[in-house]
């Protein structure tokens, strides 16, 4: 239709632009057409009405299309050569082009598809007027020969690397009059990166992509995503967080299970979410002992599944031994130190180092490594104070730490990576002076001004019963943190949060900063609800406000052997100390492969004060391979970062590496990663049309459908690739044209007969 | 030489307190119930022992346990003048005045400390048993006092066995942490109750030789702190007493100071 009005493929409106062919000047035609408009009103205007003002329009437009006709309107567009271009045509053959290209799974599959839209009409087409060299690609592109080539075609890449395959093309067509691409693919594939969509720019080759496969989503549970922490500490819990997407299950139930080798680590119901939409569904399982280790997570198939690949995961956990050392920091003899002390005893990988003005001139120390430890109270130097990983400071005013030591509490949050937690108490947070204090920014809360905040329980009669005192309650997010989980079950961990004691006092630690979280809550018994537990990132570390120094009372008030005290406090003071970095420290991105071996390690080494390290003996990275071999990988200093060294490697093999990095004088680091060959084949296998559709975009071609395959040959000539001329295509004799000049006068002698005046 | 200053302090303020003598019945105030604090000192109270002389009489003069058993010998003088001591010498956020606890009641796990006196004398029923076994467990402290001799003893471990039948008594060795947590406490003696006043003997029954003795926890933690054959509730009483001596009241005040200090950090 669009062709019969306008004569021209659209392609050639799209690339084209309109130009003026005759002699005079444009803005003499716009004159004369004003010119006619307004003598036209001038006659008309004693008779001036909707009916003059509709005949008005219908007759000046009459004239201003014959005057444009008169300066001869063109459409110039580049046009390619027939005979002297080439067209390349790639066809996927990549596993998932093994799927049914229909949404039912029967049928032809999706590179049967293709190679029947091939052979039945487009190749025919475009080898009417143009040379075409066929290829397959998948993670890099083949010639297919043109006799019987297309028949030898077999998807069984294990993946689909778009990027890649069009790099390749553009390297081995360099000196060839490359015209324009098709490409016949599913799209399953992760993109195009700026550098190659940049290089095909500067080509000016447009790619057209015809799309294969149902666009909507097969019926399937897919487990898309598992986010892992690189790294734990031996017997710790571990939370990872799961992302589930399925279609045509929708709010029906899957179990997730997380193994480790055998060892079933956790197992849980999961309700699906609606169909389209992804859930994230955190899990949690115990570390175990020190080892690197694989932990898959999966999926249980539903019956009517049509891809079951997709239901399994996996991931590198480096489990690791190492003692995390924490100062604890008490302005006055408290029970809830006490039970503090008692509770980091249990962990075998905490070193609780603990100094409590016993009096005012006596500070009373426990868990020291030796009689020199905190001898002299306080740490002032930051190579004493940076030896721990975490801080906790209780019940101590703000004036007692010295400009100095105040600087390098700052310090050991923000350049230093630790954490740092704030419990509440008489001379803490707001009743301690923290407000006006110049470390009132490590606080994830923006403290009341005034003073009163600390409040102690009523231990009178019927204090049990009723909203006498303060009780804990878990927030939405504190519901899927890892610090606030007693029992495993979500639903009943909120259960047991809500069945806990009340507290033995509570304080008013003021409202939350944006980027703050609040993981749990105090129900006062004035019917506030304050923040119990906030947390936020902090520099390199993390700060926290736990705004009680009751929480003993859940040990002493609970029966006998129930580990919620101790639980809490010990994953409280892991998340504080857990990921607070060495003086050496390593990264891998990505930390997991698929289908490509890319992977860029950086190194950072600081000094014992934590600032960059200058003078650091070349770092080498010994890099463990599946296949039992290890290779090194020399690391270079960045010129803009000083402390960071980084090297690029390339995982060959599929399978996980271990990359150990030693530093004399800074320490040593280990960091893992994986690779997965023909993993990522499984996931997503509908259609992916935006893709194709942004690849076609961005570089000046279109999107097809497989039916439109014989369009497609008649949008190619249009390009400003390969051997083109610019040609002015006339748009005098269009159709379009003869219609107006006869519609508009039509309409005017059939409104004129409409108003009783012919 | 301080602790001297402070407990000649304190006596003048006691001495205020009571009008001049050691008689001052009724001149204690009830405790108010309005007073929040970190710490509460908290004594045990217990039914007695058949056989026991729990409930009138007893020895002693002043302000001592009237109708209400042989726990509240010393009471409330005794608690209260200790935690005068407390509050001046240490940082102890404590209330002034104490705290009667009971085994029948839950109220007890709010006071992780307990102080229990005449302990020869005390029995549980097994539920009682029962809440005193999971207090120490969790995290509780007791300390026993004012008990002396072999038949005290013995009494006193009956209503012990009630409560763990088998972990053993150790006796606490000089080194001992609670020792010196906060005084060091190398050169202990003998600290006697007010008859030595008149008697000028630092021992009552056949208690001659004072034992530090105590039950730990499964960690090692001193959970029962023994005072065999010694009165510190005596001394801290009568700590404003010009005949009591100031050695063996000072001694008192930092026993008991250690072992609240202990109680608070282990």
């Amino acid at each position: 239709m669009f062709q019969l009005l306008f004569r021209y493929p659209p392609a050639a409106y799209a690339r084209g632009h309109f130009v003026l062919l005759a002699a005079w000047p444009a803005w003499l035609l716009l004159v004369l057409i004003a010119a006619f408009a307004a003598a036209l009103i001038w006659l008309l205007r004693r008779r001036w009405n909707s009916r003059t003002a509709a005949v008005w329009g219908l007759q000046s437009a009459v004239v201003a299309v014959i005057l444009l006709l008169l300066w001869q309107p063109a459409l110039a567009v580049s046009e390619l050569q027939p005979e002297q271009n080439i067209v390349a045509v790639l066809v996927d053959d990549s596993r998932s082009m093994a799927l049914p290209n229909a949404a039912a799974d029967s049928g032809p599959t999706r590179e049967q598809a293709a190679l029947n839209s091939l052979q039945s009409s487009l190749l025919p087409a475009l080898r009417r007027k143009y040379q075409t060299r066929v290829f397959s690609f998948d993670s890099k592109i083949a010639r297919v020969a043109d006799a019987g080539g297309l028949s030898q075609i077999k998807p069984a890449a294990p993946a689909t690397r778009i990027q890649d395959s069009l790099r390749q093309l553009l390297d081995q067509t360099g000196s060839l009059p490359l015209g324009a691409v098709v490409l016949l693919s599913d799209g399953a594939d992760a993109g195009v990166d700026a550098a190659t969509m940049a290089a095909l720019a500067a080509r000016h080759i447009p790619i057209h992509t015809v799309g294969f496969g149902s666009l909507q989503p097969p019926r399937d549970v897919s487990l898309d995503d598992v986010e892992l922490p690189a790294e734990a500490l031996a017997k710790s819990r571990v939370q990872a967080t799961v992302r589930v997407r399925q279609n045509g299950f929708a709010s029906q139930h899957a179990t997730l299970t997380v193994r480790s080798g055998n060892a079933v680590l956790a197992s849980q119901p999961i309700t699906l979410p609606p169909d389209g939409q992804t859930a994230t569904v955190p899990v949690m399982f115990n570390a175990g002992p020190a080892a690197p280790k694989t932990i898959a997570f999966d999926l249980s198939p539903l019956p009517g599944e049509s891809n079951r690949a997709d239901n399994t995961q996996s991931r590198l956990l480096n489990v690791v031994t190492r003692s995390q050392r924490v100062l604890y920091i008490e302005g006055e003899p408290r029970w809830e130190y006490k039970f503090i002390r008692r509770a980091e005893a249990k962990d075998a990988q905490v070193q609780l180092v603990s100094m409590v003005r016993a009096t005012q001139n006596k500070i009373y120390r426990q868990g020291i490594s030796d009689p020199a430890e905190l001898a002299d109270g306080f740490p002032t130097r930051a190579q004493d104070l940076f030896r721990y990983q975490a801080l906790i400071i209780g019940s101590v005013e703000a004036a007692y730490f010295t400009p100095l030591q105040q600087d390098l509490i700052q310090a050991f949050a923000e350049r230093r990576g630790g954490g740092i937690l704030f419990l509440g108490g008489q001379y803490s947070l707001a009743d301690g002076g923290w407000a006006d204090s110049s470390m009132a920014p490590l606080l994830p809360l923006t403290l009341p001004s005034h003073k009163g905040t600390f409040v102690r329980a009523d231990l009178g009669p019927d204090s049990n019963n009723g909203r006498k005192n303060a009780t804990a309650a878990l927030t939405s997010f504190g519901g899927s943190s890892i610090v606030t989980r007693l029992v495993d079950d979500p639903a009943a961990n909120a259960r047991k949060w809500r069945g806990l004691p009340f507290l033995m006092d509570y304080q008013d630690a003021g409202t939350p900063k944006p980027g703050a979280t609040v993981l749990a809550d105090i129900l006062a018994p004035d019917g506030r609800t304050l923040p119990l537990l906030t947390v936020e990132n902090y520099g390199r570390g993390r700060t926290a406000v736990l705004a009680t120094s009751g929480t003993w009372r859940w040990q002493m008030n609970l029966p006998l052997g129930d580990p919620s005290h101790d639980l809490f406090w010990n994953q409280l003071v892991r998340w504080l100390a857990a990921p607070t970095p060495g003086q050496l420290a390593a990264r891998i991105s990505p930390s997991v492969l698929y289908d490509s071996g890319a992977a860029h390690l950086t190194a950072d080494v600081r000094d014992a004060e934590y600032n960059p390290a200058v003078a650091v003996p070349a770092l080498t990275a010994h890099i463990q391979q599946p296949n039992g071999t290890a290779v090194d990988a020399p690391l270079q200093a960045s010129p803009q970062n000083p402390g960071e060294f980084s090297a690029d490697f390339n995982a060959s093999l599929p399978g996980p590496y271990l990359a150990t990095i030693n530093a004399p004088g800074f320490g040593q680091t280990t960091v893992s990663f994986e690779r997965f060959d023909g993993v990522a084949e499984n996931f997503h296998t509908e259609q992916n049309r935006d893709l194709l559709q942004r690849l076609a975009r961005q570089t000046g071609g279109e999107y097809w459908q497989p039916a439109q395959a014989a369009e497609l040959a008649a949008a190619i000539p249009y390009s400003n690739a390969g051997i083109a001329t610019q040609q002015n295509l006339p748009l005098w004799n269009l159709p379009l044209n003869f219609l107006l000049l006869l519609l508009l006068p039509l309409a005017e002698w059939f409104l004129r007969r409409k108003w009783g005046v012919v | 030489m301080k602790l001297a200053i402070v407990l000649l302090c304190v006596a003048v303020a006691a001495f205020a307190v009571q009008f001049g003598g050691y008689q001052g019945y009724g001149r204690y105030q009830p405790a108010p119930t309005n007073e929040r604090a970190e710490f509460a000192w908290s004594r045990l109270q217990y039914d007695p022992a058949v056989g026991s002389s729990g409930g009138f009489g007893g020895y002693g003069y002043g302000f001592r346990r009237g109708r209400r058993g042989l726990w509240s010998t010393d009471y409330p003088k005794a608690d209260r003048t200790f935690l005068d001591a407390l509050k001046r010498l240490t940082r102890i956020n404590a209330r002034s005045y104490e705290q009667p606890v009971s085994l029948s009641t839950d109220d007890v796990f709010n006071y992780p400390f307990l102080y229990a006196v005449q302990v020869q004398s005390w029995t549980f029923t097994p539920p009682q048993a029962q809440k005193l076994h999971d207090y120490l467990l969790k995290g509780g402290f007791l300390m026993v006092d004012d008990f002396h001799g072999t038949a005290d003893w013995d009494n006193f471990m009956l209503g012990m066995r009630m409560v763990f039948p088998n972990r053993p008594v150790v006796d606490l060795p000089d080194n001992d942490e609670i020792f010196h947590v906060l005084y060091n406490l190398d050169d202990k003696f003998q600290v006697p109750g007010e008859q030595f006043v008149n008697t000028g003997r630092t021992y009552e029954k056949d208690g001659y030789v004072p034992k530090w003795r105590a039950i730990r926890d499964d960690d090692g933690r001193v959970m029962v702190a023994i005072c065999h054959n010694m009165h510190l509730g005596d001394a801290w009483e009568w700590a404003d007493s010009p005949q009591y001596p100031e050695k063996f009241a000072g001694m008192a005040f930092r026993i008991g100071v250690n072992y609240v200090m202990y109680s608070m950090t282990h």
